[in-house]
């Protein structure tokens, strides 16, 4: 914990400006920090998550602080502070566009990257990793279906068709994943595996001696 | 009536004990108010062994018509001639139960309350047993007072139909013109030298934005048009004499040492001034000369001259062609009799050099709300386009800083909230951004107080249209960059828990209300007593929110405490109408409370004309006789408890009924 404590010298209206350049968003700055909206945060409960501090963050301009900070990536979106603000700012929707000024100037969580680089590999944000595991795969079977659903997973032209998509708004770009990176990151990641694994078996060691001596 | 009219005693069974007393006891509940906390079946056990009670009920809500009925049918059936109700304070429902006697024919002052509410259940909810033993000495000591009761008649004054309102803002002009139009005759006295008070002073009123001249200066026309009313401005009421329906007040009228008749407004005189002095309605933001108006719409409309700066030149003599200049002009005095009375003598703005933490007086770009307000005045110093004193320009940046000697408990500050601060801060930054979009506009504030029609919506368009940042933090200090006489605020954002340190180029002390300077010598020569905050006192704040416990005189807009010009106006529509309602009967009853000589007992020294703060006692020459004025006596018993020959005594506080009073106070104590 910091025993310093930044002081508020400069009040900055810009990433409220281009916030509510968006119509929908227009009662952002209605805000009179009740806190009803961190009140009722499911995900505040458990996380630092807190939806007051950062409308009120971005009001008085601590941009880099707000665009920086994981509190922006704790929201599950589930919209209980929208239906709930008396001042009717569309709070979830501000965090969203918050997310997109930070993904902008290049402030993303590692396991957004992640998934955003499974939609580009294979056109899902969570992908079916049937290699691995083919239980699921037996148990469609036996229903007599197709052992992989209709999805991209099945089209193999529709994932092209979602990479030219991604390829056209530079979304690869963005999350830092152009192509010459996606073959460098490939190849860390080949290189990482074993080294990955043998963690993973150290941990499922420990947790399983762990069990035992309870 | 007149002060010639002496009584003698009252007028049924003086001096000696009715029949026999059958007192009834009528314990309430108040709900659970009282019941919850006083056990009543042991309270009403208690109240039947004493002496003297015939009967003891209890009911729920004894002041309801069913309450009031058990009463009513004890009476009526003979069963009980002395009432004893044991509920709330007397000052809400004596005259409710004193109306029950009277409705069932007996005298209504054969009744006592014992108040074990207030007294007792109220502040003792936490130890009821004890709590019921006051309430036994409570209603033990009433039984006492009312078995020695005497019977009084109610007696009536003449109320003169004419009004004397004091102060002349839009509470006091509101006062006037409806108390005027319903044709009672009004008087409008005002100190300064127009009417229409701090409100002239204002550009916009919040939250309907529209311009407070357009919205006064018709009013004050129309006042200074009225046949009814008539203005005495550049006046201060001195005396005041008399009682309810028949004051005589005395009015000093400061000379203007111009012939307000003869002026003819033409205004030759102000060019030709060479005295420059500060103009106080401008406050002080911009100048006068020393013969001048107040402003361009003032009313009355004529010329007066300051004669502190004035140099008594001669030049305006010389231009003047009405010949109206008089340096010779002397004060007048004015007498007056009015039937009632309604003090509207508003507020002072705080003075923030008192708080030297803002920097006031030291700092050139520091001023206040009221300053603010000239500079956005059309007819204003700046003509309506606000600059920072200390270079004339335009600020990019003001903040406004709320609570300025409002709701801080440090001397010389004000407890309470001023009520207006907040909205004229917004809207004053609301018509600065008008101007200029550009402009940061800061307000600091510790809670908004948007309360009225049409305020909070006010506050929501300023965040949110306007683009003005609030910041939930009061301002610690400021201090000054000596480079270009920025101002730089010490506060905290208390929604992030973090200092905040704001270089502005203009700060706006949101100054509060307080009472006026004088507002000591208004609450004595009225009789009306001061709240702690230091305003004037209703008689309740309430039911009775425009009267005072001094019969005859009222109370509207800030003189009762802070207030913006809604709330002032309908104070100052419901003290007309009260005032309406006395003058309009043409008569008002009176409590027979008051004190009585025995001429024979009587050694004429005297004393008591001297102790009577009502100046109720006179002499009688002729008649050798000292002489109580019933209608003027506020039994108070000052002069009965003073009379070295205990010739003079006090209605329904006889030295008897006191006395039993005391004596089963202290003597009974044998629960």
């Amino acid at each position: 914990m910091s025993i310093k404590r930044e002081t508020i010298k400069k009040i900055s209206h810009e990433i409220v400006d281009q916030v509510v350049e968006d119509e929908l968003l227009e009662r952002f700055k209605s805000c009179y920090g009740c806190g009803t909206c961190s009140g009722g945060c499911p995900s505040g409960r458990r996380t630092a998550m807190r939806t007051r501090e950062i409308i009120r963050q971005a009001i008085v301009g601590l941009t880099d602080e707000l665009l920086t900070s994981d509190l922006l990536w704790l929201c599950s979106t589930c919209y209980t502070c929208y239906e709930r603000c008396p001042r009717d700012v569309p709070t979830t929707d501000i965090i969203i566009k918050l997310r997109n000024i930070a993904a902008h100037k290049g402030f993303l969580r590692g396991p957004h990257i992640a998934v955003c680089k499974f939609l580009i590999n294979t056109g899902h944000g969570v992908p079916l990793d049937h290699e691995k595991n083919p239980n699921w795969m037996n148990l469609r079977k036996s229903l007599k279906l197709a052992p992989i659903p209709p999805t991209v997973h099945s089209f193999p032209e529709a994932l092209k068709e979602v990479q030219t998509i991604i390829k056209e708004l530079k979304f690869d770009e963005l999350i830092g994943y152009g192509e010459e990176v996606q073959k460098e990151m490939a190849k860390k990641d080949k290189e990482m595996a074993p080294k990955k694994i043998q963690v993973l078996e150290e941990q499922l060691k420990k947790l399983k001696s762990e069990v035992e001596k309870k | 009536m007149t002060s010639e009219t002496v009584s003698t005693g009252p007028s049924q069974g003086a001096g000696a004990p009715g029949p026999e007393p059958k007192v009834g006891v009528f314990l309430c509940h108040c709900g659970i108010n009282i019941a919850g906390v006083i056990n009543m079946d042991k309270l009403e056990a208690y109240a039947k062994t004493l002496p003297n009670v015939v009967k003891v009920v209890q009911y729920k809500f004894m002041c309801s018509d069913i309450g009031q009925n058990l009463i009513k049918d004890d009476i009526k059936n003979g069963v009980v001639n002395r009432v004893v109700v044991a509920a709330c304070s007397p000052r809400m429902h004596e005259p409710t139960f004193r109306k029950v006697l009277k409705a069932a024919d007996m005298n209504q002052f054969l009744f006592e309350q014992a108040n074990i509410r207030e007294h007792n259940s109220w502040v003792h909810m936490n130890q009821q047993d004890k709590a019921l033993e006051i309430a036994q000495d409570h209603v033990r000591i009433a039984v006492a007072k009312a078995s020695n009761l005497e019977p009084l008649d109610v007696m009536t004054v003449k109320v003169k139909p004419e009004a004397l309102v004091i102060g002349a803002g839009v509470a006091g002009i509101n006062v006037a013109k409806d108390l005027a139009n319903q044709n009672f005759k009004t008087y409008l006295v005002e100190k300064s030298l127009t009417i229409g008070g701090h409100m002239a002073q204002l550009d916009k009123t919040f939250p309907t934005m529209d311009c407070s001249a357009c919205i006064i200066t018709p009013e004050m026309a129309a006042v200074g048009q009225h046949p009814n009313i008539q203005i005495i401005s550049n006046a201060e009421v001195t005396d005041i004499s008399g009682y309810v329906g028949n004051f005589h007040v005395t009015i000093n009228k400061k000379p203007h040492y111009v012939d307000q008749d003869k002026c003819n407004s033409c205004g030759g005189c102000v060019d030709i001034c060479p005295v420059i002095t500060e103009n106080e309605f401008d406050e002080g933001m911009k100048e006068r000369k020393a013969i001048y108006i107040p402003f361009p719409q003032a009313i009355p409309n004529k010329y007066t001259i300051d004669i502190d700066h004035c140099i008594q030149c001669g030049l305006c003599k010389s231009v003047c062609e009405p010949h109206a200049i008089d340096f010779d002009d002397k004060p007048k005095k004015i007498e007056l009799d009015v039937g009632t009375i309604i003090a509207a003598t508003g507020y002072d703005a705080y003075d923030p050099t008192k708080y030297s933490p803002y920097g006031f007086g030291r700092f050139e770009n520091v001023i206040t709300g009221l300053q603010m307000e000239r500079e956005l005045s059309s007819f204003g110093p700046t003509m309506g386009k606000p600059v920072r004193p200390s270079d004339g320009k335009a600020p990019h940046s003001i903040a406004f800083l709320q609570c300025v000697g409002s709701r801080n408990c440090q001397p010389g500050m004000h407890a309470y909230c001023s009520r207006v601060c907040c909205m004229y801060a917004m809207k004053q930054a609301r018509q600065y951004k008008e101007k200029h979009p550009e402009a940061d506009i800061y307000v600091l504030y510790m809670d908004i107080r948007a309360f009225g029609k049409g305020y909070e919506e006010f506050y929501e368009i300023a965040a949110r249209e306007y683009g003005i940042t609030f910041i939930r933090g009061r301002a610690s200090e400021i201090y000054e960059n000596p480079a270009n006489k920025n101002v730089i605020i010490r506060s905290e954002d208390t929604l992030l828990k973090r200092p905040v340190e704001l270089e502005v180029e203009m700060v706006v002390l949101s100054v509060g209300i307080e009472p006026r300077a004088d507002i000591q010598n208004l609450s004595r020569m009225i009789g009306v007593a001061q709240t702690a905050d230091g305003f004037l006192m209703e008689a309740h704040p309430k039911l009775r929110p425009v009267d005072t416990l001094s019969d005859g005189i009222f109370v509207a807009g800030a003189v009762q405490g802070p207030k913006d010009i809604p709330d002032a106006v309908a104070q100052a529509k419901g003290a007309a109408s009260a005032a309406a309602s006395l003058m309009a009967r043409g008569e008002v009853e009176i409590e027979p409370y008051f004190s009585v000589i025995n001429q024979a007992a009587c050694s004429r020294c005297l004393s008591c004309i001297d102790l009577c703060p009502y100046g109720a006692i006179g002499f009688d020459k002729l008649g050798d006789k000292v002489t109580i004025n019933e209608a003027q006596c506020k039994g108070c018993g000052t002069c009965a408890a003073a009379c070295p020959c205990g010739a003079i005594s006090q209605n329904h506080f006889r030295e008897r009924q006191i006395f039993a009073m005391i004596d089963t106070a202290i003597v009974a104590n044998g629960r």
